[in-house]
């Protein structure tokens, strides 16, 4: 009997552990704010757990081990003692706690780099500004160095955002019309994932970006690159792919730093290639679906401000993709 | 008691009436033919409740700013379209018309007759039971309206002004497919400022194409453009797309930069609008021949276009819906800055 009830209860357990795993958990910290969050979590399950244990062993108490009447004066003791007294200190405590936190999790940054990133339905624009006043525009991907205090600038050009990367720290709005500040600091190296935390429109739910924190070396490596121009095609078919991009009008929203396309509209395609994933985290990042993104947009991303070119022939998406997948 | 016995009395008479009615019909009696005409009364009866109808419907059309002066597109369809019917001042009605049922009035003593709403109301609907057709497309209100303008005019046009309007001025061009064009477009095909009518000679061929394949399949809407490809088979479309992009170096597509406006040379990216010429020219590397030239296009029908595909009205070769997706997103002044620019750039060493 008791067996037959402890299993489904394990299994249970299982799959509530298991979902405190991966890239995008509060619980599978990675970073000094998300440190201090899960700690809160934690102590407060805790506590929780003692206070329902208490309350459940006084109802127990009243009801089955001595069911009579009981003094008033314990009864008034109780009402006001556990009623009122206890949870405001235990509330007060956890909003100075709480608040205490707040300053901790927008410390200032070594000041080394300082990343933009700007909120757009329903995508991120995100700005690499290094100490020495060099900056770079990517897309939908961030990446940082492991042990150093990041500088996040959030802004929105549209509607208001929410900044998360729940294994890196807390969430923080994105407000139009002003910065908001947050600061980063992986304890880890490791794939992560961020997504918009406040809803935004019909795509909010499509609105997430890739993770990765690296070994400063691997780190200042990419960046690095991600400051050179674009690799020129080297095929016939990233070549005609290329022609194709320019003759659409790609090029009108999109930039390609080193080609005549200098859009500002959309994301920056420069190294769009050697992103992990398309679309703002939703798609796999390979000639397919380049192909499928720019054919479907729409239906991929309802509502897309990017007008669908599903009139090209497959060939020429096909061209395109193996283009922007050339771009790394 | 009484009145019951009336009640059934009269019912019994009306269903007499009917059965009678139907054996008639049954025995091929109606008098369906058109030789005879209307009885007096159903002549009296059927134009009375066209007219009241058209006097009520019409009370809820909303009358456009005055109607101007630019008519040419109008008297163009009404050569194709309706004078085969109505005649013009031109010519009488044919013979062959005069002999329906009813026969299709010469307008110049009725135009007088209805206010502008009236005429706008049943060029836009046509009339039951007359071969009045409804207007091929229910979302070129702004045509009906200049065939209304067109209608209001007419009366007092002889027929050597009539002409000039419906068939154009100048040498006609030796082929009959292009000298139909020519009409209205010209033979030097640059079209009409003022009058919407755009200029055609030197814009891509592929363009120009793509747009005569959508009027042909009703996947672009004009009551006059469609009516005007309606017949020609693939080849002519070709013939004509590449005639017209071989014509005047004067034409469009030059590579004069557009006059001034910043949504034309660098879009209104605030408002995810990219700039004009990254698509439709000038620019340096390729571009896609799908897309039109709009150096040196007419401003009001370039403003009319860019309306239409705000609206989501404007269809037009498979490319069009990219601009519908930009055109909704531009303000009325960027489109009356946009067309300017356009056509004032043409302008620079154009004619």
């Amino acid at each position: 009997m008791a067996l037959r009830i402890a299993s489904p209860t394990g299994a249970v357990l299982v799959v509530l552990v298991a979902a405190c795993d991966g890239p995008q958990s509060a619980l599978d910290v990675a970073g000094d704010g998300a440190t201090r969050i899960a700690d809160l979590f934690w102590g407060m399950a805790a506590g929780a757990a003692v206070i329902w244990i208490g309350v459940v062993g006084l109802a127990v108490y009243a009801t089955r081990v001595r069911p009579g009447e009981h003094s008033g004066r314990t009864a008034k003791l109780l009402l006001i003692g556990g009623g009122v007294v206890f949870p405001t200190i235990v509330l007060t405590g956890l909003l100075s706690y709480g608040l205490l936190l707040i300053p901790e999790l927008r410390e200032p940054s070594d000041g080394r780099l300082i990343v933009s990133v700007t909120g757009e339905q329903w995508w991120w624009r995100v700005r690499y500004e290094t100490a020495d006043g060099r900056t770079v525009e990517l897309a939908n991907e961030l990446r940082l160095p492991v042990g150093e205090a990041v500088e996040v600038r959030l802004e929105s050009r549209d509607v208001i955002h929410a900044f998360w990367v729940p294994s890196l720290a807390g969430k923080i709005d994105m407000v139009p019309g002003r910065v908001t500040r947050l600061s980063l600091k992986p304890t880890r190296t490791g794939e992560f994932r961020g997504a918009c935390a406040e809803y935004c429109g019909e795509s909010h739910a499509l609105m997430a970006f890739p993770v990765a924190v690296m070994e400063p070396a691997a780190f200042a490596a990419w960046l690095e690159d991600q400051h050179a121009l674009a690799a020129p095609p080297s095929t016939p078919e990233t070549e005609r792919g290329a022609r194709l991009f320019m003759a659409m009008g790609c090029g009108s929203c999109h930039a390609v730093r080193g080609t005549a396309a200098a859009g500002t509209i959309g994301p920056d395609l420069t190294h769009i290639g050697g992103r992990a994933s398309l679309g703002a985290g939703i798609l796999v990042n390979d000639v397919d679906a380049f192909a499928r993104w720019i054919a479907e947009t729409d239906h991929v991303k309802p509502g897309v401000r990017m007008p669908a070119f599903g009139m090209l022939a497959e060939s020429d998406l096909r061209a395109l993709g193996q283009y922007l997948e050339s771009l790394q | 008691m009484r009145a019951g016995r009336v009640a059934l009395v009269i019912a019994l008479f009306c269903i007499a009436v009917g059965a009678a009615g139907a054996v008639a019909v049954l025995a091929g009696l109606a008098p369906v033919s058109a030789r005879a005409g209307h009885w007096a009364v159903t002549d009296w009866l059927l134009h009375f409740a066209m007219r009241r109808a058209v006097e009520v419907r019409s009370l809820a059309v909303e009358t456009p700013p005055p109607l101007g002066d630019p008519m040419r597109r109008a008297a163009g369809h009404f050569e194709t379209g309706c004078a085969t019917c109505h005649g013009s001042p031109a010519r009488q009605r044919p013979e062959v018309v005069r002999h329906m049922t009813p026969v299709p009035p010469d307008l110049t003593p009725r135009i007088p007759t209805w206010d502008d709403a009236e005429l706008f109301w049943i060029v836009r609907h046509g009339v039951k039971f007359t071969a009045m057709p409804a207007w091929p497309a229910p979302l070129r209100d702004d045509e009906v309206w200049a065939m209304a303008a067109f209608l209001r005019r007419m009366p007092e046009l002889d027929a050597e002004s009539y002409l000039r309007l419906a068939t154009g001025e100048g040498p006609r061009p030796q082929d009959p497919v292009v000298a139909g064009c020519a009409r209205c477009h010209g033979a030097d095909g640059m079209g009409h400022p003022g009058e919407e009518i755009p200029a055609l000679a030197g814009q891509s061929a592929d363009y120009l194409y793509g747009a005569l394949r959508a009027y042909a399949e009703g996947r672009r809407h004009s009551g006059i453009m469609q009516v005007a490809v309606d017949g020609l088979d693939d080849a002519a479309l070709r013939r004509l797309a590449d005639h017209y992009a071989g014509l005047a170096p004067a034409g469009l597509g030059r590579e004069t930069p557009p006059d001034g406006a910043e949504i034309a040379l660098r879009g209104a990216p605030a408002q995810g609008v990219p700039a004009c010429i990254q698509c439709h020219g000038p620019k340096q590397g390729p571009r896609n021949p799908a897309y039109p030239h709009l150096v040196g296009q007419h401003a009001d029908y370039l403003a009319r276009q860019l309306r239409l595909f705000r609206n989501g009205e404007r269809g037009g070769s498979p490319f069009a819906p990219i601009m519908r997706t930009i055109a909704g997103r531009l303000t009325d002044k960027q489109i009356e800055e946009a067309a300017a620019s356009f056509a004032n750039g043409g302008n620079e060493g154009g004619p």
